[in-house]
């Protein structure tokens, strides 16, 4: 017992009441009354030692631990980019896992055609074309059935009959009509996926694919932390990173602050996408002016004025697409932009102007001060997992050689 | 590096077979082939000891038994007075010619005016030389076969392995000259910007900029590093690379930009030129002040990037830095400032900057004429645009002094003119005496 004692190290006072009751204990009856006190103590201080301990301990793990933020407005990627991140360098989805993602992806078809029918609806009021939006007789008992579903605060699971009608309203002309219009309404971006997917959604025996779950939309509440450590080419242990995902919507930002303290990098999302779409909790609000505000409240933050930026400019295989349709002016913040060449070279063309205003608002909000930290901005689409890991790659190098920086090895 | 073994023998383009030199100088036998070696071989041989001379520029441990008195150079064809000194052909003959009719080294009066060809002495150089110029010709193929070998690796390697090749390349560019050509033959330059793009790590990116600044870039290649994920990359890399790598990202910029199709959007990046001015503040590298500041000068000639500079708090940066300035620095920085304030923002802030004023007036008539033209400018900029707040800390800083010195030296004619316009509205603020006082005339006679 003396001997486990003494392992027992800087617990001065410990071991010389060891020795002191060990001592006692020799002394015969003298010592008899000193015993029980002194087991009793040496338990409590053998507790307070091996808690003080630990906490050292993980203090200094702690501080080789690299706290990444994520932040961004609502639905700019946020949570994609952690599932990716889940996917690539932790044990990624178990089966479990996948299967516990099937009654959202369900509820995400069900809100969609809601979304859809109850929009076509309200265009064919409104619009002053309005003939175009009058979805066909049989399929306007389809509608109304899936949007009485669709209100329902859960949802059934999703059968091959309902699956079939789901589609054949989909394919109505006045559907599509109206989902070329989505930026009005609040049409989630995974919706054309899964509606293209609806067989193999509603199979009996359905689990989902990695696809699937990336693509599934809930929206974030409260904060969600993993830790991971990438592993580098060479295999020995790289940085331990624990990323935090947070939400979005604008109530979601008050808790935010707790976040912000100790922050080596914060990783916002803004989806260049959304240039012409309303926010969610604010249908009068642009969600490209709302992520601009954002990003400037951010980067002001005294908090963050040592921390490294990453502005991941997201959804850009969305962009593509709708930049050759809808003229990127149409957002206020992107008034001045003039349109030079069509085709690929206008994508990047738009691509470019986006990002130089980004630039532009970040040298704005920056104080001279605060210069020195680190700004970059990588494109991305979150969905796509190469991507994903060969701008996490960059991302990596560049927080290594700060610290390497900063401890002045470089 | 490959050890070059010397043979014991070996024969020359001439025909004539060379003992190394140690057996040439202790028999004074230059060997069979000496005597075929006529008057013929004896100028193609000199045609070729020249060459080799040249190419081998500067030779560094030359014998100074070689060496011409006169010129101070090894000699190609050697000639003998009757002193026995032995000097190159044409420079005694240029001496004799001037009417001299001594030794030049012993001074002594020349009793046979003939030059004789000093053979033993020509073989000797020309033995030297071959054994010197051989060894490089090797070791420039051997290096020049590993940088082909260099470039057919990249094309298949990735990770470090492609950082190591690069690495090694690099070195080899910077050694070597001959490497330069061999990449660019071998398509290297293609295959270098090839790895430059959105994904590229900054390992890989900033050993292929290190390597690409130091080749000639023809037109294609500048047009095809001007894209914009590239200049991306460069930029990225500007901020957050060592000094070298900083100065290479710049210095490839620079090149870039003497293109002829360049548009100035591809400089309008804050990113970089807030880069630029991190890297000239920068104390502990005077180099990478001078390579920065030298850059944005070359951007500010483009007249629609100036607001952009003064939009990164360029000006009282610079205005700060000039007092710490080597002189090419100084010269640079002012004309920065001076193209700045051709634009109403920049007029605005250097105004703004309380350092402005007195760090002009200083540099007045201090270093060189260019700075003063330029420190006047900006001046009379500052002073046009608020002549009555200017103008009177102006004076306070010294410069009616500085101005009447300016119209007393030796400058332009219309530097002076400026002057003199200049003085002219700073004083209309005062009474004559109240002027001529702050003029510390006394100061300026003395």
């Amino acid at each position: 017992m003396f001997a486990e004692l003494t392992r027992e190290t800087g617990q001065n006072t410990y071991s010389m009441i060891s020795m002191l009751s060990l001592a006692f204990e020799g002394m015969g009856s003298f010592c008899s009354r000193q015993k029980p006190y002194s087991e009793a103590d040496a338990e409590e201080n053998e507790q307070a030692a091996e808690i003080e301990r630990r906490i050292a301990q993980e203090t200094k793990a702690e501080q080789h631990i690299h706290k990444l933020l994520l932040l961004g407005a609502g639905e700019s990627g946020k949570s994609t980019i952690f599932k990716q991140i889940k996917l690539l360098f932790q044990t990624g989805f178990d089966e479990a896992e996948l299967r516990s993602y099937t009654s959202v992806i369900h509820a995400n078809v069900y809100q969609t055609i809601k979304i859809l029918y109850d929009g076509a609806k309200e265009l064919g009021q409104n619009e002053s074309d309005s003939s175009k939006y009058v979805v066909s007789i049989e399929n306007k008992e389809i509608g109304e059935k899936l949007s009485a579903i669709g209100s329902r605060l859960d949802y059934p699971y999703l059968t091959k009959d309902i699956a079939h009608e789901i589609k054949t309203l989909w394919k109505d002309a006045a559907i599509q009509e109206t989902y070329a219009r989505g930026n009005i309404l609040q049409v989630p971006d995974c919706a054309q996926y899964f509606m293209e997917n609806l067989e193999r959604l509603s199979e009996a025996d359905y689990v989902p694919t990695k696809e699937d779950v990336l693509y599934a939309r809930v929206r974030t509440t409260g904060v969600v932390e993993i830790q991971f450590s990438p592993v580098g080419e060479s295999r020995k242990s790289g940085e331990v990173y624990r990323l935090y995902d947070v939400g979005g919507q604008r109530n979601e930002r008050r808790k935010w602050i707790h976040l912000f303290e100790g922050v080596t990098a914060v990783i916002f999302c803004a989806a260049i996408s959304e240039y012409d779409q309303m926010l969610f909790e604010d249908e009068t609000k642009n969600r490209m002016m709302e992520t601009k505000e954002l990003f400037d409240w951010v980067l002001k933050q005294a908090c963050f004025e040592k921390t490294s930026f990453m502005l991941f400019l997201n959804k850009f295989d969305i962009f593509e697409k709708k930049v050759q349709k809808v003229p990127l002016n149409v957002c206020e913040w992107f008034k001045d932009y003039q349109p030079k060449a069509s085709g690929k070279h206008e994508v990047e063309h738009a691509y470019e102007f986006v990002k130089k205003k980004f630039e532009e608002l970040y040298f704005q909000s920056t104080k001279p001060d605060c210069v020195d930290r680190v700004f970059k901005i990588y494109r991305t689409t979150a969905l796509d997992q190469k991507l994903v890991k060969k701008t996490f790659k960059l991302v990596d190098e560049t927080l290594r050689r700060r610290n390497l920086i900063e401890a002045g090895l470089l | 590096m490959p050890q070059y073994q010397q043979p014991p023998s070996w024969r020359l383009e001439g025909g004539g077979q060379i003992l190394d030199l140690e057996t040439a100088v202790k028999d004074g036998i230059l060997g069979g082939g000496a005597g075929g070696c006529g008057l013929g071989s004896a100028t193609c041989e000199k045609v070729d000891l020249k060459k080799m001379i040249e190419e081998l520029e500067p030779v560094e441990d030359v014998p100074s038994v070689f060496i011409c008195p006169i010129s101070l150079e090894p000699m190609v064809d050697p000639v003998t007075l009757c002193t026995g000194q032995t000097y190159e052909r044409f420079n005694i003959l240029k001496w004799l010619s001037m009417g001299h009719l001594t030794c030049p080294t012993t001074m002594q009066e020349l009793w046979d005016d003939a030059v004789t060809p000093n053979r033993t002495l020509h073989q000797l150089i020309h033995a030297w030389f071959s054994q010197r110029y051989l060894r490089f010709k090797k070791r420039s193929e051997d290096v020049q076969g590993r940088a082909a070998e260099l470039l057919e690796t990249l094309k298949k390697v990735k990770g470090q392995a492609r950082v190591q090749a690069l690495k090694e390349l690099q070195k080899m560019a910077v050694d070597h000259s001959s490497v330069q050509k061999t990449v660019a033959d071998y398509g290297g330059v293609a295959l270098l910007t090839s790895l430059l793009g959105p994904f590229t790590s900054h390992a890989v990116g900033s050993e292929a900029i290190g390597i690409l600044v130091n080749l000639s870039l023809d037109s294609e290649a500048k047009v095809n590093l001007m894209q914009p994920a590239k200049i991306s990359l460069v930029v990225d890399m500007l901020n957050e690379g060592t000094i070298d790598t900083k100065i290479n990202c710049t210095r490839l910029i620079e090149m870039l930009m003497g293109e002829k199709d360049f548009r100035s959007e591809i400089v309008s990046s804050l990113s970089l030129l807030a880069g630029l001015m991190r890297l000239a503040k920068d104390r502990r590298h005077p180099n990478g002040t001078w390579t920065g500041l030298s850059l944005l000068k070359t951007i500010c000639s483009h007249e629609r990037v100036r607001g952009l500079i003064v939009s990164v708090g360029a000006v009282s940066q610079l205005v700060e830095l000039l007092p710490n300035l080597s002189p090419e620095c100084l010269e640079l920085a002012l004309h920065i400032l001076d193209d700045l304030s051709t634009i109403p923002e920049g007029r605005v802030a250097l105004k703004d900057c309380p350092r402005t004023i007195p760090n002009a007036v200083r540099l007045l008539m201090r270093v060189s004429e260019s700075c003063t033209q330029y420190a006047l400018s900006i001046l009379w900029a500052v002073c046009k645009l608020a002549p009555d707040e200017c103008a009177s800390l102006a004076v306070e800083a010294g410069l009616a002094a500085k101005l009447l010195l300016v119209i007393q030296s030796g400058c332009s004619p219309e530097l002076k003119q400026r002057s003199a316009e200049l003085l002219k509205l700073c004083s209309l603020n005062y009474t004559a005496t109240l002027f001529i006082s702050k003029c510390k005339l006394t100061r300026t006679i003395q």
